[in-house]
This record gives C-alpha cells, sequence and structure tokens, in this order.
C-alpha cells in the first residue's frame, strides 16, 4: 500500500560524502528521471492512462471509415493515411476535451460575449454529474478492498439504494430540511441491508462474498423491475416503466442551474467529497478502519490479537453497501429524480470496481479516477457520433488492464522495477 | 453495454486485417466524398436507450433520417445515444448546442425532456417519437415547436388479430411483449380486439394466452434482447396449445421464431414493426406483421421541417395514412381464405370511416 | 541409483537455511532426514527437486554431478518425489492422475484410457501397492490418495530414487503402518528412498541410515539401532548451552488450569485427549514434546481460537468458557504465537501499529473510536528503545525487519500491558543467539512480576534454561511433569511416549506419581487410537 511502500529511502544512508569527488550530487533532473523510468505506483497509473490512450488512438483510426480507406493505398501514397489517423485523433480526443472540461467555441462565443459563463461550465457540470455516483459505488468497493473483501455487488446495493431513497423522497410528506436527509440515510440504509446478506454469508457460513454479491446483483436488478411495475412505485402519469418522481422536497438542490438551468451537477458531488474524507478518515484515523486493515492484510494475526474476523466482515460489507447506496440514492433524489427506470443504474456500481482498482482502494484516488471516468463519459456523450460513445468504456477497461497488469506496462515501456518490486493491487478477496 | 467495446475492438481488429489486405490499392484522386457536407439544414437524432443500432426502434428512425438526407442534399443527419433517460438532457442541451435545426427524441419518455428543451430553444425545431409535448407529470403542454409522431398501431395489430383467430387450429393463440410500455401494451391491445372481432363476428371461441386487455396484464420478458427467454416463454405458451404466437419485442422476439420451427408446421408467428418475411430469417414462419412506418414518418416529418412546415404539428400513422399495415401473407397467401381476405378489407374500411374504432389505453391521443 | 549430497548450502540473504549439508542415499536404502520444523528439511528437499537452487555444493548421481533447473530435470534425472500436500486433481481418475503431466496418447494427442490404466495396474501390482486406476481421487481415503502419489512418482520415466517429504503426517497410525510396509517392499525392489520426518518411531522402524539435522546443519550420522531418546536429544540439540540467570521460582495461586481438555481435528483425530495441565503465577512451566503433538492446539484453545470439544481452561481463576479472544487478552493473557508470521504481525503494519495491535481500542491509544496517533507513537519508540528494537522508525514496515526484531515487536507488545499469565509458543524460533538471550531474560523477569507462564518450545534447551518445571506433551496428553534437573534422556525417552517409571530409574518426586499412572495409560491406548481415531 502507499502508506508503508515508500518507507525508507533516504535515511537508509547518512549523505556519504563524495567517494569519487568526480560524482555529481544526486540532482533534482536525474532524481527525477530515475522516478520517471521507475515502475513504481504512480508511474505505472500515469503510463498506465497514456498506453490507454495510445490504444485507443489505434481504435479510434481503424474504426473510422474514412481514415480506414486512406489505408488501403498506403504504399503508393502513405501521407494520406497519416494526416487522417492524425487529424482523426486529434479532433476525437479534443472532441472528448471539450465534452468534459471545457468546449473551446463555446470559450470564443464567451469571449465575444455571445454566451454566458453558465454555458462556459457545462462540460464540467456534465463531468461531475456523471462522476458523482461512482464516487460512492467506488467507495463502495474500495472500503471491502482493504477488509480483503472484493465487492463485486455495489450495483445491486446502488439499486436498493435507489430504491429505498426513492420510496422516502415520494411517500413522505415533510419538509426539505428534514426530507432530504431522510431520504438520503434510506438510501444508504437500504443499499446497506443488501450489502449486510454477504458479509453475513460470509461470516456464519464462509460463504465467498464474490459469488453471493454477485448472485445479489441479480436479485436487485429483477427485484427493481417488478417493484416498479407495482402500483406503490409506478408512475401515476406514465405507463412506461417508470416510478413516481420524488417530491421536490426530497430532491437534491443543484449548485450552479442559477447560472445557467442545463449545469445539473448537485449536492450529491459535495455529499460525495465528504463520504471520502470521512472514509479516508474511518480507514486511517479511526479504530474500526485499525481494524478493517489489519483484517485485510492478515485475518490470522488480527484474530489472534482479539479482533473478531466475522464481525468486520460484516459491518464492512454493511458499511460498503450503504456507501453504494448513497451513490442510489444520488441518483434517486438527483439527475433521476423525474422517476426511476431499469435503466437509471446503468453500470454504476461495475464501474466502481474499476474506479476503486484505478484509486487503489484509498478515498483521494477512488474521488480522482471517479472524476475521471466521468469526464470519459462525459466527453464520449458528447462527442458522438463523430467519436464512438463506446470509447469511454473501452478506454476505462484499458486503464484498468495496465493498472492490474504492472509488469506488462514495465515491459512494454521497459521500466526499471522498483524497490520492494512491483505494486499490484491487493484483491485479497479472491 | 458490456459488450460494445469489445464489438467496437472487434471492428477495428477486423479492419485492420482487412486494410493490411488492401493497403497495396492505388491512390484516388483527390475530390470531395458524397457527403452533405456544406448542407445548410442539420436534423439530429436522441435515442433511446438501446443505441442506434438496437434492430428496432433507433435504428428504424435512424433509417428515416438517412431517407431524409437521401432525399435531399442540403440536409445533414447525426445522432447522440442516449445510454438511460439521464442522458436525454445532456443529449438533446448538445445537439442544440452543434447547431442542429431540428431535432427527433426517440421514445415517449424523453417527451418531457424534449418539451423542456423546445420551451428553451424557440429558435430549433423538435419532434418527439411515440410521445406528445408534455411536462414532467405528464400534463400536455402547448408548445410551438414539438412536432408529434405517434401510431396506432392498435389498428394494424387488430387486423393481425383477426388473421390470427381465422387461422388457429388449436382455437388458443398467444401474445407476449418485451417490456409493459405504451409502444409494446398498444399491439398486445389490437392483436386481442382482432381476436375478439373473429370470435363476435364469427362465432369462434379463441382463446388468447399472455395478455389480458381488460386487467392490462400480461407475459413480458423485461427484455428486448434475451432471444432465448423469449423462446423458452413462447415453449411454455405452445405447451399450453397455443399454435400461433404474436412476440412484440423486437429481437427478443425471434425467440418466438425459433421455439415455432422446433415445434414444427403446426405452429406459426406474426411478426411487429417490420415485415418479418424480409427482415427475419423465418418468412415461412410468418402469415403476416403488424408494420409500423416509422422510418417514413420520421423521414417526412425531417423533410416537412426543412420546408419549415412540422411547427407544431402532429402526425399519427394509421391505416388510412397508411402509416401502419399489415404486412403481406407471402407464404401464406394461399392458406388464408379469400373469405377472410375481403373481411379484412371490410375491417380496414371501417376503421378508416370511423364506424370501428379500436381503442386502447395506450392510444394516441386524438389530435 | 547412490545418490549423493556435498557440501550442499542454501542462503536467503544472510540467513543461512541449509548449511554444508553432507549425505550420501546408497541404492536401494532407506535414508531418513530428521529434524525439526525449521530445521532446514524442505529447503534441502526443494534444492534436490530443482525447485530451488544451491548456493554452493554439489548433487551427485552415481558419482556424476547434475544440476536441475526445475522439478522436470529431477524426474528426468531418475527422482520421484512424494509431497507432504498431495498434489492431486481431485475429480480426475487414478490413471488419470497418474499420467498427468505425460499422458498417454494414441498420436494426435488423443489420450488412450487403456494404457494409462494398464501403466497404473502393473505398477501397483509390481510393488504391491493395491490401486484401482478408474477410481476418482477424492473419493478415496488419504492413504490410498498417497499411494496415487507414490504411484505416479514410481511412474516416471526411469525413477529409482523416491523423496518422501513428511509422508505420515496426514496419515491414520494404521495407514502408517502400511506406508512402512510400503517402503520397504520399494526398498526390496531396489528403489532409493529419501525419508524425511520428524517421527522417531517410524525413521526407527523403517530407516538403514538416519541424518539428523538441526539448525541447516547435520548434526549426527545414526544407525536405526539408535534408541529414540538419542535421536530426539540430537533433534533438539545439546552443543549450546542456553544459560538464564535466574532465582528459584516462587510459586503460587494457579493462573492456568487445563482440566481435561479433549480437541477433534476436522479429520476426526483426537489431537488434545483429556489433557490436564496447571501453571501458577511466579512459574515458568515448560511444555517439551516433538512438534504436532498438540502444542499448536493446546496454545490456540487457551487463547480461544480453537474451540475445545470437552473440558475447561480456567485463567486467573475464571472459567474462560464462552469468552472470546479480546476478552482473554484484555483479562491479562499474553500470548506469544507460534508462527510468526501468519499470527503475530500484520506484515504491512507498521512497527508502531503492530505493537499496539491487540490493544488498539484501548486507552491511551483510542478515545472514542478514534486512534490517537500521537500515544501509539510514543509507546512505539518506547517500545523500541526498552527492547532494543532495530529499526529505521516506529513508522517501517514490520515486513522490514529481521525475524529477530520481528519476534521482539510482539513480546514488546505482549510485555508492556499488565498480565496475569502468558503463552510463549516457540518464542526464539528462528531469531539469532542475541535476540534469544534477550527474550529469555524478559520471559524470566516476567515470571518475576508473578506471571504465570506456559513456554512451549521444541528445543530442549530452551525449556532447561527457563522452566521451573517441565511437562512432557505426547499424543496430545501430559505423560509427564518433572523437575528441570531431570536428565535430558529422561526427557527424551519421556517424549517420544515411553513412561516415567521406565524412563526414570530413581524415584520420581511424590507429586508425580498420579502421572506415571496416567502416562502408562497413555502408552498402552496408543495403538488403540490407531482404529478408534476416526469417527
Amino acid at each position: 500500500m502507499s502508506d508503508s511502500t515508500a518507507t525508507t529511502e533516504a535515511p537508509a544512508e547518512p549523505p556519504a560524502p563524495d567517494t569519487e569527488g568526480s560524482e555529481p550530487k544526486p540532482n533534482f533532473m536525474r532524481l527525477f528521471g530515475g522516478y520517471l523510468t521507475e515502475a513504481n505506483s504512480v508511474m505505472v497509473t500515469i503510463y498506465s492512462l497514456l498506453l490507454a490512450f495510445l490504444i485507443g488512438a489505434i481504435l479510434l483510426i481503424v474504426s473510422d471509415e474514412f481514415t480506414r480507406s486512406t489505408f488501403s493505398y498506403f504504399f503508393s501514397r502513405p501521407q494520406d493515411a497519416w494526416y487522417a489517423s492524425r487529424d482523426l485523433v486529434v479532433e476525437s480526443y479534443t472532441s472528448l476535451f471539450e465534452g468534459a472540461i471545457l468546449n473551446f467555441n463555446t470559450l470564443e462565443a464567451y469571449r465575444a460575449g455571445d454566451a454566458e459563463f453558465g454555458n462556459l461550465l457545462r462540460p464540467l457540470s456534465e463531468t461531475l454529474t456523471y462522476a458523482t455516483p461512482l464516487i460512492f459505488t467506488g467507495l463502495a468497493v474500495g472500503l471491502a478492498f482493504r477488509a480483503g473483501l472484493f465487492n463485486i455487488g455495489a450495483q445491486g446495493q446502488l439499486i436498493f439504494g435507489m430504491m429505498g431513497a426513492l420510496i422516502v423522497g415520494f411517500s413522505l410528506d415533510l419538509p426539505i430540511w428534514l426530507h432530504l436527509p431522510l431520504a438520503i440515510i434510506a438510501g444508504a440504509v437500504a443499499g446497506g441491508a443488501l450489502g449486510a446478506v454477504p458479509g453475513v454469508l460470509k461470516a456464519t457460513t464462509g460463504a465467498h462474498e464474490v459469488i453471493s454479491s454477485i448472485m445479489l446483483n441479480n436479485i436487485a436488478a429483477l427485484f427493481l423491475v417488478w417493484a416498479l411495475g407495482t402500483a406503490f412505485l409506478h408512475s401515476e402519469t406514465k405507463s412506461d416503466l417508470v416510478s413516481k418522481p420524488v417530491d421536490d422536497s426530497a430532491t437534491l438542490p443543484t449548485l450552479l442551474s442559477s447560472l445557467n438551468p442545463s449545469l445539473r451537477v448537485n449536492l450529491a458531488l459535495i455529499i460525495g467529497f465528504a463520504v471520502a474524507a470521512l472514509v479516508w478518515w474511518l480507514l486511517s484515523k479511526s479504530t474500526f478502519g485499525f481494524r478493517i486493515r489489519a483484517v485485510g492484510f492478515n485475518e490470522h494475526a488480527a484474530a489472534t490479537a482479539g479482533m473478531r474476523i466475522g464481525s468486520t466482515y460484516t459491518t464492512t460489507m454493511t458499511a460498503a453497501g450503504a456507501l453504494a447506496g448513497l451513490g442510489g440514492a444520488a441518483l434517486a433524489l438527483g439527475v433521476s429524480s423525474g422517476g426511476i427506470t431499469t435503466n437509471t443504474a446503468l453500470d454504476y456500481g461495475f464501474s466502481g470496481i474499476t474506479v476503486a482498482l484505478l484509486g487503489r482502494a484509498n478515498p483521494g484516488g477512488i474521488v480522482a479516477s471517479a472524476l475521471l471516468f466521468g469526464a470519459l463519459k462525459a466527453g464520449a456523450l458528447s462527442a458522438q457520433p463523430d467519436v464512438p460513445v463506446d470509447i469511454s468504456t473501452l478506454l476505462q477497461a484499458t486503464i484498468v488492464l495496465f493498472i492490474a497488469a504492472p509488469a506488462l506496462v514495465k515491459a512494454i515501456l521497459h521500466l526499471r522495477t522498483p524497490r520492494g518490486g512491483l505494486v499490484t493491487l491487493e484483491a485479497k478477496g479472491w | 453495454m458490456a459488450v460494445k467495446p469489445f464489438k467496437l475492438a472487434l471492428a477495428g481488429i477486423s479492419a485492420v486485417g482487412l486494410a493490411a489486405l488492401a493497403a497495396c490499392g492505388d491512390a484516388p484522386s483527390d475530390s470531395n466524398g458524397g457527403d452533405n457536407a456544406d448542407a445548410s439544414f442539420t436534423a439530429c437524432m436522441v435515442t433511446d436507450s438501446g443505441g442506434i443500432d438496437d434492430k428496432s426502434f433507433n435504428e428504424s428512425a435512424w433509417a428515416g433520417m438517412e431517407a431524409a438526407k437521401a432525399e435531399n442534399d442540403d440536409i445533414e443527419v447525426t445522432y447522440k445515444e442516449s445510454s438511460n433517460t439521464d442522458d436525454y438532457d445532456p443529449n438533446l442541451q448538445s445537439s442544440v448546442d452543434d447547431g442542429c435545426n431540428f431535432i427527433v427524441g426517440v421514445g415517449g419518455l424523453m417527451a418531457a425532456n424534449v418539451t423542456t428543451a423546445a420551451q428553451a430553444n424557440t429558435g430549433v425545431g423538435f419532434a418527439i417519437v411515440d410521445g406528445t409535448p408534455s411536462d414532467a407529470e405528464g400534463a400536455p403542454v402547448e408548445t410551438e415547436n414539438v412536432f408529434s409522431i405517434q401510431f396506432d398501431t392498435a389498428q394494424s395489430a387488430f387486423l393481425a388479430g383477426y388473421v390470427a383467430a381465422s387461422q388457429t387450429q388449436t382455437g388458443t393463440v398467444a401474445t407476449w411483449g418485451g417490456m409493459q410500455i405504451p409502444p409494446v401494451t398498444i399491439f398486445m391491445d389490437g392483436f386481442a380486439a382482432g381476436i375478439e372481432q373473429h370470435n363476435t363476428d364469427k362465432g369462434t371461441d379463441v382463446k388468447l394466452l399472455g395478455w389480458d386487455a381488460a386487467a392490462q396484464t400480461g407475459t413480458f420478458l423485461n427484455s428486448f434482447e434475451d432471444a432465448a427467454a423469449g423462446k423458452s416463454t413462447s415453449d411454455t405458451f405452445i405447451s399450453q396449445g397455443a399454435d400461433i404466437l404474436f412476440p412484440v419485442a423486437g429481437p427478443a422476439g425471434i425467440g418466438a421464431l425459433t421455439a415455432a420451427e422446433e415445434a414444427g408446421d403446426a405452429v406459426n408467428a406474426i411478426w411487429v414493426d417490420t415485415d418479418g418475411f424480409e427482415s427475419t430469417d423465418y418468412g415461412s414462419k410468418l402469415i403476416t406483421s403488424a408494420e409500423k412506418g416509422l422510418s417514413n414518418a420520421v423521414r417526412d416529418a425531417v423533410l416537412a421541417a426543412y420546408d419549415g412546415e412540422a411547427g407544431n404539428g402532429t402526425y399519427v400513422g394509421t391505416l388510412e395514412n397508411e402509416g401502419v399495415s399489415i404486412a403481406p401473407f407471402h407464404d401464406f397467401d394461399a392458406a388464408v381464405s379469400d373469405e377472410t381476405k375481403a373481411e379484412l378489407e371490410a375491417l380496414t374500411a371501417a376503421i378508416i370511416d370511423g364506424s370501428l374504432v379500436v381503442e386502447s389505453p395506450a392510444s394516441p391521443a386524438a389530435s | 541409483m547412490r545418490l549423493e549430497l556435498k557440501g550442499l548450502t542454501k542462503k536467503f540473504g544472510s540467513f543461512t537455511a541449509d548449511d554444508d549439508i553432507d549425505l550420501v542415499v546408497e541404492p536401494g536404502q532407506i535414508h531418513a532426514v530428521l529434524g525439526e520444523n525449521g530445521a532446514g528439511k524442505s529447503t534441502l528437499m526443494n534444492m534436490l527437486y530443482g525447485i530451488l537452487q544451491p548456493t554452493s555444493g554439489a548433487i551427485l548421481i552415481d558419482g556424476e554431478p547434475v544440476s536441475f533447473s526445475g522439478p522436470g530435470d529431477a524426474i528426468a534425472a531418475g527422482l520421484g518425489m512424494v509431497h507432504q500436500h498431495f498434489k492431486l486433481v481431485g475429480p480426475f481418475s487414478v490413471a488419470d492422475n497418474v499420467q498427468l503431466g505425460r499422458e498417454h496418447t494414441q498420436g494426435m494427442g488423443v489420450l488412450s484410457a487403456k494404457a494409462a490404466r494398464k501403466a497404473v495396474r502393473d505398477v501397483s501390482e509390481q510393488y504391491g501397492l493395491h490401486l484401482d486406476p478408474d477410481a476418482v481421487c477424492e473419493d478415496l481415503p488419504v492413504g490410498v490418495q498417497q499411494r496415487v502419489e507414490i504411484v505416479k512418482a514410481l511412474s516416471g520415466p526411469k525413477t529409482e530414487l523416491l523423496i518422501l517429504d513428511e509422508p505420515t503426517a496426514v496419515l491414520t497410525p494404521a495407514e502408517i503402518t502400511e506406508l512402512l510396509q510400503i517402503m520397504r517392499n520399494l526398498a526390496a525392489a531396489g528403489t532409493s528412498i529419501l525419508f524425511i520426518s520428524h517421527k522417531l518411531k517410524e525413521v526407527q522402524a523403517v530407516a538403514d541410515t538416519i541424518t539428523v539435522i538441526r539448525r541447516g546443519k547435520v548434526v549426527a550420522e545414526l544407525e536405526p539401532t539408535a534408541s529414540e531418546s538419542e535421536m530426539a536429544s540430537a533433534m533438539v540439540g545439546r552443543a549450546v548451552s542456553l544459560r538464564v540467570d535466574k532465582t528459584d521460582a516462587e510459586p503460587g495461586e494457579p493462573r492456568l488450569e487445563v482440566k481435561d481438555l479433549t480437541v477433534v481435528s476436522d479429520a476426526g483425530v483426537k489431537v488434545l485427549d483429556g489433557l490436564e495441565l496447571t501453571v501458577h503465577s511466579g512459574e515458568i512451566v515448560g511444555l517439551a514434546g516433538v512438534e504436532g503433538n498438540g502444542q499448536t492446539e493446546l496454545a490456540r484453545s487457551i487463547l480461544g481460537l480453537l474451540k475445545p470439544d470437552s473440558g475447561h481452561i480456567s485463567i486467573d481463576g475464571r472459567d474462560v468458557h464462552g469468552r472470546g479472544v479480546a476478552r482473554r487478552i484484555a483479562d491479562g493473557l499474553g500470548y506469544i504465537p507460534e508462527d510468526r508470521g501468519r499470527d503475530g504481525l500484520v506484515a504491512e503494519f507498521s512497527v508502531a501499529e503492530n505493537i499496539v495491535l491487540n490493544q488498539y481500542r484501548d486507552a491511551p491509544y483510542a478515545k472514542g473510536g478514534v486512534v490517537d496517533a500521537g500515544a501509539v507513537h510514543k509507546r512505539a519508540v518506547d517500545s523500541i528503545a526498552e527492547f532494543d528494537i532495530r529499526t529505521q522508525s516506529p513508522d517501517e514496515s514490520a515486513s522490514s525487519l529481521s525475524g529477530g526484531n520481528q519476534q521482539k515487536v510482539i513480546i514488546a507488545r505482549e510485555f508492556s500491558r499488565s498480565r496475569r499469565f502468558l503463552v510463549a509458543a516457540q518464542p526464539t524460533r528462528g531469531v539469532d543467539v542475541g535476540a534469544s538471550q534477550f527474550i529469555h531474560s524478559r520471559l524470566v523477569a516476567e515470571r518475576d512480576t508473578g506471571t504465570g507462564v506456559l513456554l512451549i518450545s521444541s528445543e530442549l534447551d530452551e525449556i532447561y534454561a527457563l522452566a521451573d518445571r517441565i511437562a512432557v506433551i505426547y499424543n496430545g496428553r501430559i505423560v509427564g511433569e518433572v523437575d528441570p534437573d531431570t536428565p535430558r534422556e529422561v526427557i527424551g525417552r519421556l517424549m517420544v511416549g515411553a513412561d516415567l517409571a521406565a524412563a526414570e530409574p530413581p524415584p520420581a518426586a511424590e507429586a508425580e506419581t498420579a502421572d506415571v499412572e496416567a502416562s502408562s495409560d497413555t502408552e498402552a491406548s496408543t495403538d488403540e487410537d490407531a482404529n478408534g481415531g476416526d469417527r
């Protein structure tokens, strides 16, 4: 883990007087260069991103009909293929950037006075909107990782959280200061209840949490389909399979819609940051986190020290489920407050696994990778159809593939092995 | 969702292989491509979930967009895919930002989103497929710039039901849906009404499995893709005596056709949306199809918008305007008696002149 | 085949696992390698089988030096290995398992079941192994599975030497008897056998020559006529005399009382069989015995990790039945686990975190569910100074420490809080002499503060150096309790199950009379266990 790997660099040898005299001092550039060519976890992450974008570029080129056609006469006029490929890749990644961070056309318009400041923020707002549920599901998977558990069930937990928040969101008539928190908590409780099941099963019967939680995903998804059809949940105004909308008093307020109504980012993002900080605090400062980490690293030593392994599994999975449930609440009370469908959950729960892997199960890393994945999703959505919308999923998958196989990155780029060896992901649940 | 990057990658890999084979070709002379690159009018489409190539709804609508472009080279078309309802707003917004002149929202679930976008962007034309302008609560909204495209598929399904009742040997036919949503249940309602008509007119007692029109309950896969589930559902109905199947489930409906084929000559099927004799590999098992002219309707809407005539108009596909129809009987032409064919023509005329009304709770609001 | 090892040495960093091992296995001979866990036996076997490369030294086969870069080379050279943990594919048949990796085919990669069956039948008839080639392995009893392994090893292209690594560890006594007969048959047929074990009786029963290794060195070459006590004392060593200054014990009230404790393993064997033991305040009781006689289960039962099938444990006068591990620790139970890496430390945790591993929830290290990093750090700094833990800083991860310093971390954890009773299992295993002495003096100092100490050790020297009273465990029972001035030979005999009267010619101390009777019962019942062992 990051808090234990980079430990004893400098003090190992006292700064020895120059033995040769001619030996230059280890200046910054040399140290930095050495760092760049080493397969440490930071550089592996950076190189994984770069390699993924490189592979994405190749796939963009071969999947674009026009560019592909220039390769058909590559040997008679190679520059066509080169320019076409270059232009395609640059344009594609530019439009991803424009959809995720800043649209240059809007910037021009804004400078010329033809666009409001709010328009300028829309790509960012979309990125943050899509990142929000990923923060929660990433934390749900990451927290479980730290206890040595592989929580594949974040998808089902998110769906349960969505339903819990929805039911409280439309069925109670309360003032907003009470209704909204209650609905959010209901999401956490519902997700936590589903998350507790694999934890309890593992603690009492030894059932593997991967198996039980993946099965619960199916149960949750089908339960949602059934529940949406019941009169209790089903919309009163639409005959499609869509739920009732949540009351205004349970809807997460948007943060920036006063600037521009299309800025959808809402309070759930702030809650996500706060929860990430809380999880960080829990893991690194609390006795509960101490126990989770000890059990995750070495359950035998933890048991010998008097920690109860079974109850740690149960509480951790419950907490993880609650985190994913909060993600569900963020959807049901946020962008989907008009009513949830069977499709609202998308694959946020499964993406949580890749977010947690990329973030190396650290809350800070999880937030960062959720933002990255949110940006990819927002960018791809806006850049279509010129850029295939699947590029975001493809890039995510490729990034995590490289992260999960640091030896591959090391071999491709001929990096040096760092002190202490390659850092592989600690999915000890398997 | 998860399959698609793989598809993209696969396409890429095979393309590399082909390109390598062909890389020795001659360079073309410099010329502009055939695209309507300088078109002055851009029509954009925002899909429902399922993607542009869903072999169903979105794909048919997109075919209509391309048909419009083919007809008028001053029209450029493009699309944005939505992965779920949360993508509607950003996709509509970025279509507006991209400078689209006419934006077609595919799917009734998008009605409120399209309406809101239309109210905020009065300079842009919009259309909703299978829906009418409404607010988030579903209440109708008056707009100046939302064109509504709907289909009274109950009418074509009614005829299909009548044919089914006339053709069944066992006296039992079956239907099942992909999901319990209006564009699906309207077919089932019409089908049920057609059977009922036959029972009344001809004194038969044909039973329908899989849909209770009065209670609005029935059998649904909750999937438009799972053909295996469609087959097992169909097998169940066949074992209960059904000899004609009416799957209203897009690609999942193929399961009914494979089940019918396995069951032998005695079991046949009726397709929906398109003429299944053309669009599936099971033409010999299809008595007819309850067609819905989505492509043509979208094409006409785009062309009308180009001419500035779309506005807040409404199009409802009916038997009268041939927006819905039943397909030819093809292989079953001889099996369907001339008597039945004559009755179908009479029923069609009755529906067109309004003396016969096929009702469904999912029917488009009267225009 | 004649196998000779010359000066074989294996070092892992600064740790020498095997040091200059010389050994000769003559053709058709059963050569036993005897040693405690951690003596270097497994490393030796792994070098022989090509899994590890020797640091120095040579392996000679029929006088020719060979070098194996993997098991494949070893097999090709005529070596066959039966691992302690079977390497069988459970759902496969016997024939399929035997041909695994060198399948009989009839061309084009098509398996020939007939040829495979015939090969199994041939080999098993040749040596009287009685195997059904079509039986599914996972359905077979453990002893038969082991025969499958033997047939597999013998089915190599020209297997002439068989290595058996702790082959009896998983067997019932009846199966052991059978295995020993099989080994004799194999040797009679000309196969050389290298037999790794720490079970004296078996070694004595079949071996032609016995090499005893301890701490990576050959310490004795014995004939099978050597007595078990000779072997035992060679195994546990007598060379280094660890002197610890200590005064006479002043035993007080009982701190640990174990009554009629019985633990039945998953395999149905009684690993603890009505064990009785009392440890008083202010005394160190040394539990001597060959490993695997129930020491581990006793320690884990006292801590509460293992739920006894019957019997009572009282700590500090209170029956601890139903109390969890944490509660027992909080009530003053100290525990030094025998397997440091598995049970003692969280390798990824810092030294500081490991020092408070079982007190992380208690004041002053935590308040209201929040770990007080400052208090933990201060405690770690103090402990590092007090216990002379060689570490860069309290924040260094435990995995980067040497074995001795890791053990000191555990000692520091256990010795820096008030305790009523302490279990110290193999407290100096894998620890250098300096650290050992330090740990020993701390254990005595601990006793002097009035704590009762149960010292479990496989090293008789350690027991002699520290214990105020010695209890000998054999087959899950205490077979004798003796004074520390009892001659080594007597304890050696007790350790292999002899009764006290026979072990000790002069009259025993009056207190032990009851135990003499108990131990003779044990001796008599040993063979009955063979039959009644599995339920």
